[in-house]
């Protein structure tokens, strides 16, 4: 065994101050990675590279890019994909799975009242100015019941453990939340080059996830529809995300569009197609509200479909998610979200919520301004990671600049406390070695009609750079598969 | 583009409080450089249904003879949207309304209210959460820092009072006049110039009237000038604010008036971008030349 470790992980340097899943409590190898250990131990680090670069370059032939955007240029990139998983065992994922749900469902009743009769403001849980200052509450939506009572049909959740071994929620995404695609071909990935693993360990599928996803959006059908057609809108190829708005598409069957291809007629949607029109009933939209109807919202948009909004507002179309879900996901009711899930389902928070100030109060603004270095700052309506600072990685002059900024506009940010989150031994090209790096998870959950469903499985994301706290692909980060054991 | 508006208004009886009988003809032209392959169009001009007006009819043409749709936008205010099938490079729209219009006393309320006992609704949450949307400061309504107290309402008179107060105020503070400012120019900038149409005033007054408490509405529609021409006028703009025990009331602060029975109402919303009354998606590589004319004539 001595002789194995020396292989592959000879060099794996251990900071004591970080929780580092490979290692139980008594710093021995975890029961749940032993096998994998074993099995890996076997591999010279000249076969791991060799594997490595296969599997690279599989992404690439596979087309699944992203795009990152920074001042100067725009690149394609692949979502760097780690050969070494992941394990959550049966009992941690419980929890997880659990709490995901919890989430979903209060966040989706908490859109509910407050396009309608807004109890929770009014019983003073949640300030009234969340709402009116938020650039994603959607006055139009007011009154209108989404078919099924669903807005958040799709939710992914980024959760991370903290070096106490405590899962914290991080942020819930609600809007147009991405990735998913990801998990299924890190899976296949994984599997092309190391199929062997998989026969040692009793984990979950996740090439299920479209199916349900499908199902459950049939769920949510307009009223007097038998058999819905659905299909997937896509801003267009030159999306960061379209390589899974075409996946997506492909694995549930149904039509990819563009807003041009489909039109509105006395209120109800059709599809253009050969064979002339076809009436679409249930809309997976992956364009962001301001965008989808350029007669209601951005009037320059020529992503949208015009008039799609009255559609909607008559139930004759299905939007998912529903216009106005973003709203929730808005960083500042987040900091609300334990008193959220309370409120509406009588429940305890089953995923802890880190700690948040809120810079638009005066006191804990105070506390923000004078302990920016130990504090992570966000902007409240910013969303890949865009606009962070955190706090001990700041120099002197960055931090007076942070200060200005958030005095200019304190409405606009939150901060919480750095959150140490929990490392994974990834394979690092530079060093050609195992080395530390962050990582964190996106669940994904789906809810439909008196039914949920969440991906037995999820998006491990990795922060490259060594030191890095930042895990979202448009910073650099990696990915690795995840797998959640069967019982 | 190229419109006209006309409004007719028939005088059916000699009695104050019977209904008068209008009728509204709005036209508009529009010319393209090269072929138009898509469009869409959506007007929000149809003169709504309420307690003083009632019976509308409604008669539109199209040049392209386009399918002409009926449907409402996202306030549920009722829209007419066409959607040509066909490449085109000319396009002409005709509407034509007719509909009855009662006269309203602006005054039809108990004038021994308790004055103290509306500012003290006006701070109510639950009243703020009701009407949250008519509070906040929108993109039309948003003035500097400085500017927010311009007005401020004197605790010891009415809130209508105040209200007409403010109506007056607006009405001095800008001189009208035309071609100064656009459908895009915001509150910052008519605040130092002084000068703007309709819109602007009405902006001013909402924002201002939110400032003080109020919710505050901008309301989109017809005016009926009187007999003659009234050159180079589109459709009017003017506000309506919503005073505890007795609710909406219209305030128009370009004439320095309440709404009354020449005020014909479209719709309503936060400011101009919830009710413009032309919205086009046009699909075309060329440029088209837009003006816009209205002229507005009234009958009696």
């Amino acid at each position: 065994m001595a002789n194995i470790e020396s292989q592959i992980f000879a060099s794996y340097l251990r900071n004591p101050d970080l929780y580092d899943e490979l290692y139980n409590r008594e710093g021995k190898i975890s029961e749940v990675y032993q096998k994998l250990f074993n099995l890996y131990g076997e591999h010279s680090i000249s076969d791991y590279i060799n594997l490595n670069s296969k599997a690279k370059s599989s992404f690439f032939n596979q087309g699944i890019t992203f795009q990152v955007y920074d001042d100067k240029t725009v690149q394609e990139k692949i979502f760097p994909f780690d050969l070494f998983p992941r394990i959550i065992d049966a009992n941690e994922w419980e929890i997880i799975e659990q709490g995901s749900i919890q989430r979903s469902k209060a966040l989706n009743l908490f859109l509910w009242d407050i396009y309608h009769d807004k109890k929770i403001l009014k019983d003073k849980i949640v300030p009234l100015d969340l709402i009116t200052s938020s650039a994603n509450y959607l006055d139009q939506m007011n009154g209108i019941d989404p078919p099924g009572g669903i807005y958040n049909h799709i939710s992914g959740t980024d959760i991370i453990k903290h070096k106490d071994g405590q899962y914290y929620v991080l942020e819930d995404n609600i809007r147009c939340p991405s990735g998913v695609s990801y998990v299924i071909c890190n899976r296949t990935a994984l599997k092309k080059a190391l199929f062997g693993v998989f026969n040692h360990y009793k984990t979950h599928a996740v090439t299920n996830y479209a199916e349900n996803l499908l199902d459950l959006l049939e769920t949510v059908k307009p009223n007097g529809v038998d058999v819905p057609n659905c299909v997937v809108i896509t801003p267009g190829m030159y999306n960061s995300a379209f390589y899974e708005h075409s996946y997506l598409a492909k694995t549930m069957g149904v039509e990819l569009v563009e807003g041009r291809d489909l039109f509105v007629e006395n209120d109800f949607v059709y599809m253009k197609t050969i064979k002339g029109p076809e009436k679409v009933d249930v809309i997976y939209r992956r364009i962001d509200d301001q965008f989808i109807d350029p007669l209601e919202f951005k009037p320059d948009s020529s992503l949208g479909v015009p008039g799609l909004f009255a559609a909607y507002k008559k139930g004759n179309v299905t939007l998912a998610n529903a216009p106005g879900t973003g709203v929730a996901d808005d960083k500042a009711v987040y900091t609300y979200m334990p008193q959220i899930i309370k409120y509406y389902l009588n429940e305890e928070p089953i995923l802890n919520n880190v700690h948040t100030y809120h810079c638009s109060r005066p006191d804990e603004l105070k506390y923000v301004l004078e302990n920016i270095q130990e504090l992570v700052i966000k902007p409240v309506d910013e969303a890949g990671g865009y606009g962070i600072s955190i706090g001990n990685r700041l120099t002197t002059d960055e931090i007076a600049e942070v200060r200005k900024v958030i005095k200019d506009n304190p409405r606009k940010y939150v901060a919480q406390p750095i959150m140490s989150l929990s490392v994974h031994p990834t394979y690092i090209d530079e060093t050609e070695s195992f080395e530390q790096r962050h990582v964190d998870l996106r669940t994904f959950t789906v809810l439909g009609k008196d039914k949920e469903f969440v991906l037995k499985g999820g998006l491990t994301r990795v922060a490259l750079k060594r030191g890095n706290l930042i895990v979202n692909s448009s910073q650099g980060g990696g990915s690795k598969d995840t797998w959640v054991l069967k019982k | 583009m190229q419109s006209f508006l006309i409004i007719k208004q028939h005088k059916t009886s000699t009695f104050a409080m019977m209904p008068n009988k209008y009728e509204i003809t709005y036209t508009a032209e529009n010319h393209y450089d090269h072929w138009v392959y898509d469009a869409y169009w959506q007007f929000l001009i149809i003169p709504m249904e309420n307690q003083s007006q009632f019976g509308v009819e409604i008669e539109f043409y199209n040049s392209l003879y386009a399918n002409i749709e009926y449907s409402t936008n996202g306030y549920g205010f009722k829209t007419i949207r066409i959607h040509p099938k066909k490449k085109f490079d000319n396009i002409s729209f005709k509407a034509n309304f007719e509909f009855f219009k009662k006269e309203e006393n602006p005054f039809n309320f108990p004038l021994d209210l308790d004055i103290f006992k509306g500012y003290q609704m006006l701070e109510k949450l639950d009243f703020k959460i009701s009407f949250e949307r008519f509070l906040k400061a929108t993109q039309f309504t948003q003035l500097e820092k400085a500017h927010e107290t311009m007005f401020i309402f004197d605790p010891k008179t009415s809130i209508f009072d105040n209200l007409q107060a403010l109506n007056h105020w607006t009405f001095k503070f800008i001189q009208f006049k035309t071609g100064v400012t656009d459908v895009d120019t915001l509150l910052t900038e008519i605040v130092l110039k002084k000068q703007g149409v309709c819109q602007d005033f009405t902006h001013l007054f909402c924002a201002l009237a939110r400032k003080n408490g109020v919710p505050t509405r901008y309301v989109s529609g017809y005016l009926n000038q009187g007999s003659g021409f009234f050159g180079d006028s589109q459709m009017h703009a003017w506000a309506e604010a919503y005073i505890p025990e007795i609710g909406w009331k219209g305030f128009d602060p370009t004439n320095n008036i309440l709404a009354n029975i020449n005020h014909i109402k479209v719709c309503h919303g936060k400011d101009y971008n919830d009710c413009a009354p032309l919205k086009g998606v046009v699909y075309s590589q060329g440029k088209n030349q837009t003006s816009h004319t209205v002229t507005v004539q009234s009958q009696q």
